[in-house]
């Protein structure tokens, strides 16, 4: 054929093209600027060997759920239970660790309790997902029906069996159960720990002298902090939280299950055009079940790692995490229609989000509040930016 | 020479309560021929390709696969037995790449289910080269394609997912001149292979006439007109068409208003 092809219509793009085409890359910016801005305005404190285990702290806590939410919002349908699955499955753990395992089995190990736990959330998910497959329903009533349903359960549990609305002064299971240690406790110390040892040589070529002013001392205690190194010179941080490894494993999964497998494409599918989906033989139903259950399955692990890092539990926990879960989601550029984005553009999402959740304790002239202002202004822009790639992709229909 | 139907027709009937939709209709389809299905809205069309592929099932009549009678409960069983169903909404789902419309519900799998991505890409690659359409990229959305193009990905799908009868519901609607004459190319294409039987339901006599070997015509849920090219003039198939009013009283009823 000699004539023009309806294909050459749509012109090669060298890779920076293509990567300024990605729709991670309005997230990608964001968070750039996100952390520029927060290192200046915090004068580095932010990301000092303690400033760093903190946001990383809170980053990995939100994206867990991010994931979760993403993947269900990617297949079309949301998650409004989340925060109210945080509380149940805390509730739940943290009454079986102080007044046993139900049924008179005894004493609860960490172990036990968390599989229990997860037991029962995943039939919360599983009994969510069927209602909107089966119902035809929108998700966002069916789960904001089990929004109050679980806050209400969760509530009530803690007042009859415990007389109060909160676990707390179980004792530090981390120190004997490796279980709990895995959900609560440190991971990655040989990073600090490198850390220490370098800071520990850059330290020994500075001058201590006794005759140092105040500010020359706030300045040296400063320098030391980067280099992980406390007044006593001795190893200041000793590693990330334990929830740091689970958001790289469930963000890990969840990438490689979208991008790479059939699983992946259902999703896709699902999410896009359900009908025509289930015209080509997509497990449309089972696909959502499926993916309502891993939504509860990543609330119960940010629960887990919420009770055995500080030992305690309350029915106020996870309040606002759905909708901070979904803001992610869509900052991270996952179109609130389905069918379209990726895990890594979560990611990014977490990342600024978590950096700006914590900037309060690091610029201190600054009201935590902004914070809302901030997400609420992002999250517009965002939805903009992403209705604009999908007008993109399906030729502006 | 009488070549061997790939599958047949007979006197199939279908009753929605007090309502007939159709009656006793018959039609035969042989490979590399396009049988034209024509009639006016309303005719049976729709309902007769839906117990085609199985999606409602005949009040009475049989179906026959290469001279073995068959009966689809439901789509997953037609389209087993090779009837591939092109519908207008084409079943395809736009954010997603070519590659994964032409696999979606029939991956090619790995261990774990990973994707074979790039084996995937070159069959959608090729299966879509040999009707007509050269894509650069297969990992390109299906929303940036043309209506034709999207016609043509769908078609694809179907033979390469084992159709021998290829059922087109009305592909050339809704789609701009030039694309339509793309639609007709690539039918023409399939043809061309000789051993595809091809259903081409449409309103316009203009494109069947440009394609067709054979022809079958509804109207009110009945055949009131079927043959070979050869057997029917352009003047009955006009007639025909019109639901067997002749195109000067059609005329006439006009020019009295």
């Amino acid at each position: 054929m000699s004539e023009r092809n309806e294909s050459d219509r749509l012109q090669e793009e060298s890779w920076i093209q293509r990567m300024i085409r990605r729709p991670e890359i309005g997230s990608f910016i964001v968070m750039i600027i996100i952390i520029l801005a927060l290192g200046l305005a915090s004068e580095g404190k932010a990301f000092n060997a303690l400033g760093l285990k903190n946001n990383i702290a809170i980053i990995a806590q939100l994206g867990i759920i991010a994931v979760g939410a993403a993947l269900l919002m990617i297949a079309g349908e949301f998650d409004l239970s989340i925060g109210p699955m945080i509380a149940f499955a805390g509730m739940s753990m943290a009454i079986m660790l102080k007044w046993g395992l139900p049924f008179g089995l005894g004493e609860a190990t960490p172990f036990t309790a968390f599989i229990i736990t997860m037991c029962m959330t995943l039939g919360f998910g599983w009994l969510i997902g069927t209602i909107v497959v089966r119902s035809g329903l929108s998700s966002f009533i069916v789960t904001l029906a089990f929004w109050f349903f679980l806050r209400g359960l969760t509530e009530v549990c803690f007042r009859l069996i415990n007389q109060n609305t909160n676990v707390s002064g179980l004792p530090d299971f981390k120190q004997e159960s490796w279980f709990a240690e895995q959900m609560g406790g440190e991971v990655f110390g040989w990073l600090y720990d490198a850390w220490f040892w370098i800071g520990q040589k850059v330290a020994a070529g500075l001058e201590f002298t006794a005759g140092m002013t105040k500010d020359e001392k706030i300045d040296l205690i400063n320098y030391l902090s980067f280099l992980n190194i406390n007044r006593k010179m001795e190893q200041w941080v000793t590693g990330f939280d334990a929830r740091l490894l689970w958001f790289i494993i469930i963000a890990g999964v969840a990438w490689y299950v979208l991008a790479k497998t059939q699983i992946g494409n259902w999703i896709y599918a699902t999410g896009d055009n359900k009908e025509s989906a289930r015209a080509n033989g997509v497990p449309v139903n089972r696909v959502k079940v499926g993916l309502f259950m891993f939504s509860a399955f990543c609330a119960t692990i940010f629960a887990a790692c919420q009770v055995f890092d500080t030992n305690s539990s309350d029915a106020a926990k996870g309040m606002f995490k759905e909708l901070e879960a979904i803001a992610i989601a869509v900052v991270g550029g996952i179109l609130m229609t389905g069918g379209f984005g990726s895990i890594v553009g979560v990611i990014f999402g977490a990342v600024t989000f978590g950096l700006v959740a914590n900037a309060v304790f690091f610029i201190p002239w600054i009201d935590g509040a902004w914070f809302r202002v901030f997400v609420g202004t992002v999250l517009l822009a965002a939805v903009f930016a992403n209705e604009r790639i999908r007008k993109r992709i399906t030729g502006g229909i | 020479m009488a070549p061997k139907s790939y599958m047949r027709v007979e006197n199939v009937t279908k009753k929605f309560g007090p309502f007939t939709a159709l009656n006793g209709v018959d039609l035969e389809v042989y490979p590399g021929e396009v049988h034209a299905l024509l009639g006016d809205n309303g005719a049976g069309k729709s309902t007769l390709i839906k117990i085609l592929s199985g999606v409602h099932q005949p009040t009475s009549g049989t179906i026959y696969m290469e001279e073995v009678e068959r009966s689809f409960r439901s789509p997953r069983d037609a389209s087993a037995a090779g009837i591939g169903t092109v519908y207008q909404d084409l079943a395809i789902n736009q954010l997603m790449s070519v590659t994964r419309n032409f696999f979606m519900g029939r991956e090619l799998t790995s261990t774990l289910g990973k994707l074979r991505i790039d084996e995937m890409d070159q069959i959608a690659h090729d299966e879509m080269l040999k009707i007509g359409i050269d894509f650069s990229d297969p990992s390109q959305a299906v929303g940036t394609m043309s209506g034709g193009q999207r016609q043509t990905l769908a078609i694809a799908r179907a033979i390469y997912f084992g159709a021998k009868v290829l059922i087109l519901d009305e592909p050339t609607s809704a789609l701009g001149q030039k694309q339509q004459m793309e639609v007709l190319k690539t039918i023409k294409r399939v043809r061309a292979r000789g051993d595809i039987a091809i259903i081409f339901i449409t309103h316009n006599e203009i494109h069947s006439r440009l394609i067709a070997d054979r022809y079958t015509f509804l109207a009110l849920g009945q055949v009131i007109g079927q043959g070979t090219k050869a057997e029917l003039e352009g003047g009955d198939i006009r007639r025909l068409m019109a639901g067997g009013a002749e195109i000067k009283d059609l005329e006439q009823e006009l020019s009295k208003i």
